[in-house]
């Protein structure tokens, strides 16, 4: 595979990073800020955690605090979330639970050392990139596997109305499908929603008869 | 209160012996040459600079256990030293946890801030984004890559792979040597070279090594006017070392060339030759330990004292007239701002200035992606002739 750069993207771009700093303004906060202007990031430094980010907020920096505990930050969760690098100055069990509250992809402890923020940065750009990533794949599943669903349910209305067995019912959906030039999927929609219509009380008179049809091999009649 | 008379120690670390003693070597004579100066000039208001130096042999484990000796037994402050991107790493962590001050005179491989550090050599931006513009535009861009087996060399090979690409190049090779690599180790790294006829070698090998190589280059019959060796660390001191006819038609890209014509230049190269030697040769790294000595003796003359407190706000900012000319210590990265040259070797072992910055570089150790529409409009190339 022909390769762009010797250096991984990852790097190469973080120039071009908008980093947003939730931070009190202390030597931690400055330490971090001069840092990532060092760097070459652009840098805009908050706190207390705003409930909207800046536009173009590609980084959080977010130092977690007993009291954010008691925050709501919808950015913080949700399929636009931006890579989290939490700050802890404590170790403990509260300000852990915080931490993974806001569910962040990095962690520096105070105090904040020059040396380290980088390579946090770029895991965290890393995992963050991989979770969308598997979001957008997770969704991708669901819909195709939501579609085999009503595909199935379509050929069992196929095969029922029309005494047909399982091949059958797909060809006639397949058929349907190629001439009305739509996919498989609408016409197994359409089928769904015209029996959920038309087939109301046939759906109804098949139930009792399923019912009467299994209570049948029960004890010995 | 009476004003202290007592003289004020400074450590020194810098190898007189191991793989790359020859150009540290030439870093201790320019810090004692800074220092006799200093001292003739009057010391600090009267005060004498003492250099309390160790030979750290080149190793970074006998760097950091000098370090800390400096410190902790002769009570120093200030360290002026290091090489070798290693070796700077061991002494890091010792002069962070006493809150002493380093002052590193070396080309390196950028990354890096620390608050008891400033750094008076290169940054990438400074040399190596010059040299690739300058080798590529007049030989081509295909390159073999060689370097020693140090982080140095495999930062730099980035950098040039990068650019390389940028300009739909090619790394024909990227192969590392030991550090004590010797002539055998080069004759068949050579061989490679005459087979794949890129069209110029960038290396990045250092001390003893690179003499090894280029006398390799030479055996081989290779012509550096067709195929030069561009080198980011070949300073006079190698070409001393290897012999002029060795070297004569080679690359190098350095803020600094004994040949450069300033005052202060010729002044300092002239007090030099009277202390070390009239064959005693400059080079960018020497350039570097003997301006950061003048410049911590002007520090220490405005604040009265060493402690790194004091000390710091005094430096960062500093502007000073070099050999090289005009430098000055960036406030924010503790990097300074030096003027990028390039030059070839020529019979007489000292470099031909082909081109210069017109104005001292900003040094950028963060610089990841160094493309030419970055430094294009920063560096003023003006020939020099």
């Amino acid at each position: 595979m022909p390769r762009k750069s010797v250096t991984p993207a990852l790097l190469r771009d973080l120039r071009s990073l908008h980093v947003t700093v939730f931070h009190p303004n202390d030597e931690d906060g400055i330490d971090i800020i001069r840092q990532l202007q060092r760097i070459g990031c652009q840098v805009q430094a908050f706190w207390p955690p705003t409930e909207r980010l800046p536009d173009e907020t590609d980084l959080v920096f977010l130092a977690v605090r007993p009291e954010t505990l008691s925050l709501s930050l919808p950015w913080s969760n949700g399929e636009q979330k931006p890579p989290i690098v939490a700050v802890l100055d404590y170790e403990n069990p509260t300000t852990i639970e915080a931490m993974l509250k806001f569910s962040v992809n990095g962690v520096v402890a105070s105090p904040v050392k020059s040396f380290g923020l980088l390579s946090v940065m770029v895991v965290a750009r890393q995992i963050a990139a991989r979770e969308t990533e598997q979001h957008k794949q997770i969704q991708r599943l669901d819909q195709r596997l939501a579609g085999i669903r009503r595909l199935t349910k379509a050929k069992a209305i196929l095969m029922e109305t029309r005494g047909i067995n399982e091949e059958q019912a797909y060809e006639i959906i397949r058929d349907q499908a190629m001439a009305k030039r739509v996919t498989t999927e609408e016409i197994a929609n359409a089928i769904i929603h015209a029996n959920e219509i038309l087939g109301f009380r046939a759906k109804a008179e098949v139930r009792d008869l399923q019912l009467v049809q299994r209570k049948k091999p029960i004890g010995p009649s | 209160m009476r004003k202290s008379t007592a003289p004020i120690k400074v450590g020194v670390l810098f190898s007189q012996s191991g793989a790359t003693s020859t150009i540290e070597t030439s870093q201790l004579q320019a810090t004692l040459l800074a220092f006799q100066e200093i001292n003739e000039a009057g010391g600090i208001h009267g005060r004498e600079v003492i250099a309390v130096h160790y030979d750290p042999a080149s190793s970074p484990g006998t760097y950091k256990i000098l370090a800390e000796k400096l410190i902790v037994e002769d009570g120093v402050r200030t360290i002026l030293g290091c090489y070798m991107s290693s070796t700077r790493k061991a002494v890091l962590p010792v002069v962070q946890r006493w809150n002493a001050m380093l002052m590193y005179p070396t080309l390196y491989e950028g990354f890096e801030f620390s608050d008891n550090v400033i750094y008076t050599g290169a940054a990438p931006n400074q040399n190596s984004v010059q040299l690739a513009q300058y080798m590529m535009s007049n030989f081509g861009a295909r390159a073999y890559l060689v370097g020693s087996d140090y982080i140095y060399p495999y930062e730099s090979n980035r950098i040039m792979g990068d650019m390389l690409l940028e300009h739909h190049g090619k790394r024909v090779a990227e192969r590392y040597v030991k550090l004590d690599a010797d002539a055998l180790d080069f004759r068949e790294v050579v061989a490679d070279i005459k087979r794949q006829q890129p069209d110029f070698i960038f290396s990045t090998v250092v001390g003893r090594a690179t003499g090894h190589f280029y006398r390799a280059y030479a055996e081989a019959g290779l012509d550096p006017r067709k195929m030069p060796i561009a080198s980011l660390t070949t300073s006079e001191a190698e070409v001393a070392e290897m012999g002029a006819e060795v070297a004569c038609g080679h690359i190098t890209a350095a803020t600094y060339f004994q040949s450069i014509a300033t005052e202060a230049n010729q002044q300092a190269v002239a007090k030099y030759r009277r202390r070390f030697g009239a064959d005693a040769v400059t080079n960018m790294c020497w350039e570097a330990a003997y301006f950061q000595a003048h410049m911590l003796a002007e520090a220490l003359r405005s604040v009265g004292t060493d402690s790194i407190q004091q000390l710091l706000p005094a430096i960062l900012g500093m502007e000073f007239h070099a050999p090289q000319g005009l430098v000055k210590i960036d406030g924010a990265n503790h990097h300074t701002y030096l003027t990028p040259r390039i030059g070839r070797v020529d019979a007489s072992g000292q470099f031909e200035i082909l081109q210069a910055a017109a104005r001292p570089v900003k040094p950028d150790p963060y610089l990841v992606d160094h493309s030419i529409k970055d430094w294009s409009s920063q560096v003023t190339v003006a020939s020099v002739g």
